[in-house]
């Protein structure tokens, strides 16, 4: 009776008119996107060539290409990752699998990761100028630049991380512990796997916030655009240059337009490579191993 | 954690910083020379000091921006090696030396729409310290005037307050911009907008089909041919500024960028080579 009840109510025009302004709402959002993507390839598509994404700039970036600000860009991003992503995942894990929830330890970072969240970037740079590049004498590096953009990404990949882990049913855990699997395997080989897609997820912001920024990049990683010979070489990402084209060049519209059509299309590219990633690993680990009879758990269904 | 297995997260770091250490002695300890401030002046520098390393190898110019405060800083603190100054220097900065590298003007700029074809020194006075509000006063259309001024900091924003001789506390400005770039796209967007900005920027956008235009100052009109002979009224010159008397890789660099040598990356830049009047 209350199914048929609730099928009824779906009919109502007040309900319609719900599911209308849900999907205009979305269609919106759609076409923000696209918005965005249309005037963007309109404005750099005549400007974009092999030459221009393999070549280094001249004239102040209004000729030339992007090269060299897309190696510089790629080793700042690695050198980010792998700083913030071991730190980050490993925080994650602590706070998820071994703390309590109301700890109070894990209330302290917690809290001290929310903070950072809220810094705006400019303070990053700010405070990546004062450490790495004066204190620590790093100068204006990729090195220094990829370590302020660390610290501006690990609340990210920890609060991703922790949420994937912590939507895991404790089912799992009480399984695995019932099998005599070790905590340590278990996370590695049962909880990490299951929560990859948010892990992917918190990686995807994480380099879509390092990408795309400039405050912090300015003062750290610098302006350069030759091709780094070392990690401390100042390097100018693609979100600096696009910046200095658009605000600082007289006539450099056309050359920021086609690198910020790079920059998206890169994006879109990372994101793709990023989720298969995921999904293979994630299939890997339990499929391969459910098949080898180490383990008899299901992966659970998205 | 291990999309990349530990192993393989492990030698990757190993072969990055192999690759690192292996690419410094190729390049043999380059003599390095850092050049920070003015972002006005920034891409010519960087243009500049490209040439410079053509013909001088084993030299490294590396240009930083970040405005001409910061490179008065960090040529006092030895951050930086040469500061970028878009302005002349201060009688507080005469502890540092200034070398002139090129000229720039600053011009008042219209949306092409506005009637308005010139305004006399009170009447900008007038319109940037709130007492005209309305173009209509002025002879033009009934509407609002918007007000552009420069971020505090910003050498224009100094060399224009000098020349109407006005503190920026008088000013009552309706939008407060960064960049000459970014000043032109605002009053290339809003028909009822004012705003200074670099002369030679202004020029070239013009040309290229944005609706802008130039107003004459004191009668002189705002072209980068006045600036070069020295009768426009509103002009800066762009310096390098050094701690003491320049020696080696820094005096070489200087010299070169006050040379004939580089009067078309000047040019390029549309600002006004030195030398020239």
């Amino acid at each position: 009776m209350a199914e048929m009840v609730s099928m009824k109510s779906m009919r109502t025009p007040r309900d319609c008119f719900a599911k209308l302004a849900i999907y205009c709402a979305a269609l919106l959002v759609c076409a923000a996107f696209a918005w965005i993507l249309s005037d963007i390839a309109r404005g750099g598509m005549a400007h974009l060539s092999l030459d221009f994404v393999i070549g280094s700039p001249r004239d102040a970036g209004r000729a030339g290409g992007i090269g060299s600000i897309l190696v510089s860009t790629a080793l700042v991003l690695a050198i980010a990752l792998m700083a913030a992503l071991p730190l980050g995942w490993t925080t994650a894990a602590l706070l998820a699998e071994y703390v309590s929830a109301g700890s109070r330890f894990g209330g302290a970072v917690r809290y001290s990761l929310q903070v950072l969240a809220a810094v705006p970037s400019i303070v990053f740079g700010l405070f990546g100028n004062a450490f790495f590049s004066i204190y620590l004498g790093l100068g204006f590096s990729i090195l220094s630049g990829g370590l302020t953009l660390a610290c501006m990404l690990l609340p990210i990949l920890v609060s991703t991380a922790e949420s994937g882990l912590r939507a895991i049913p404790d089912a799992h855990r009480l399984s695995a512990a019932a099998l005599g699997m070790s905590r340590t395997s278990t996370l590695f080989r049962l909880l990490l796997p299951i929560a990859a897609p948010s892990l992917a997820a918190g990686l995807l912001l994480g380099i879509g916030r390092a990408i795309a920024e400039t405050a912090a990049l300015l003062f750290t990683s610098g302006y350069v655009d030759r091709t780094p010979g070392s990690l401390l070489d100042s390097g100018r990402t693609l979100a600096v240059h696009i910046f200095d084209l658009s605000m600082n060049v007289p006539g450099g519209d056309a050359a920021a337009y086609a690198s910020a059509l790079v920059l998206i299309a890169a994006l879109l590219l990372i994101n793709m490579v990023a989720m298969r990633l995921a999904t293979d690993w994630q299939r890997r680990k339990i499929m391969a191993e459910n098949s080898n009879g180490y383990s008899n758990i299901d992966a659970p269904r998205a | 954690m291990r999309i990349f297995s530990t192993k393989k997260y492990a030698l990757f770091i190993a072969a990055l910083l192999l690759v690192n250490g292996w690419a410094q002695p190729g390049n043999a300890a380059p003599e390095k020379l850092v050049l920070t401030g003015a972002s006005t002046i920034a891409p010519l520098a960087a243009e500049i000091a490209r040439r410079f390393e053509a013909q001088h190898p084993g030299t490294r110019i590396d240009v930083q921006t970040g405005g001409s405060s910061r490179g008065i800083n960090d040529t006092r603190n030895g951050t930086a090696g040469i500061g970028m100054v878009s302005r002349a220097l201060k009688p507080a900065e005469q502890d540092l030396q200034a070398h002139t590298i090129a000229l720039d003007g600053v011009g008042l700029i219209l949306n092409a729409s506005n009637p308005i074809s010139g305004l006399s020194r009170q009447q900008v006075i007038d319109i940037y310290t709130g007492k005209i509000i309305n173009w209509k006063t002025l002879g033009g259309r009934d509407a609002p005037i918007t007000a552009i001024n420069k971020a505090e900091g910003r050498s224009t924003l100094e060399l224009f307050l000098g020349y109407l001789k006005l503190k920026n506390s008088d000013i009552r400005p309706h939008v407060i911009i960064g960049d000459n770039a970014q000043g032109i796209k605002t009053v290339a967007g809003n028909p009822n907008a004012i705003g200074y900005v670099s002369i030679g920027a202004a020029e070239y956008e013009a040309r290229h089909g944005t609706p802008i235009k130039l107003l004459p100052l004191d009668g002189v009109a705002a072209t980068v041919v006045n600036v070069r002979n020295g009768t426009f009224p509103l002009s800066r010159p762009l310096n390098l500024v050094t701690r003491a008397a320049p020696q080696g890789l820094a005096r070489d660099f200087i010299a070169f960028a006050r040379s004939e040598q580089v009067h078309d990356l000047v040019e390029a830049q549309y600002f006004v080579p030195v030398g020239f009047r």
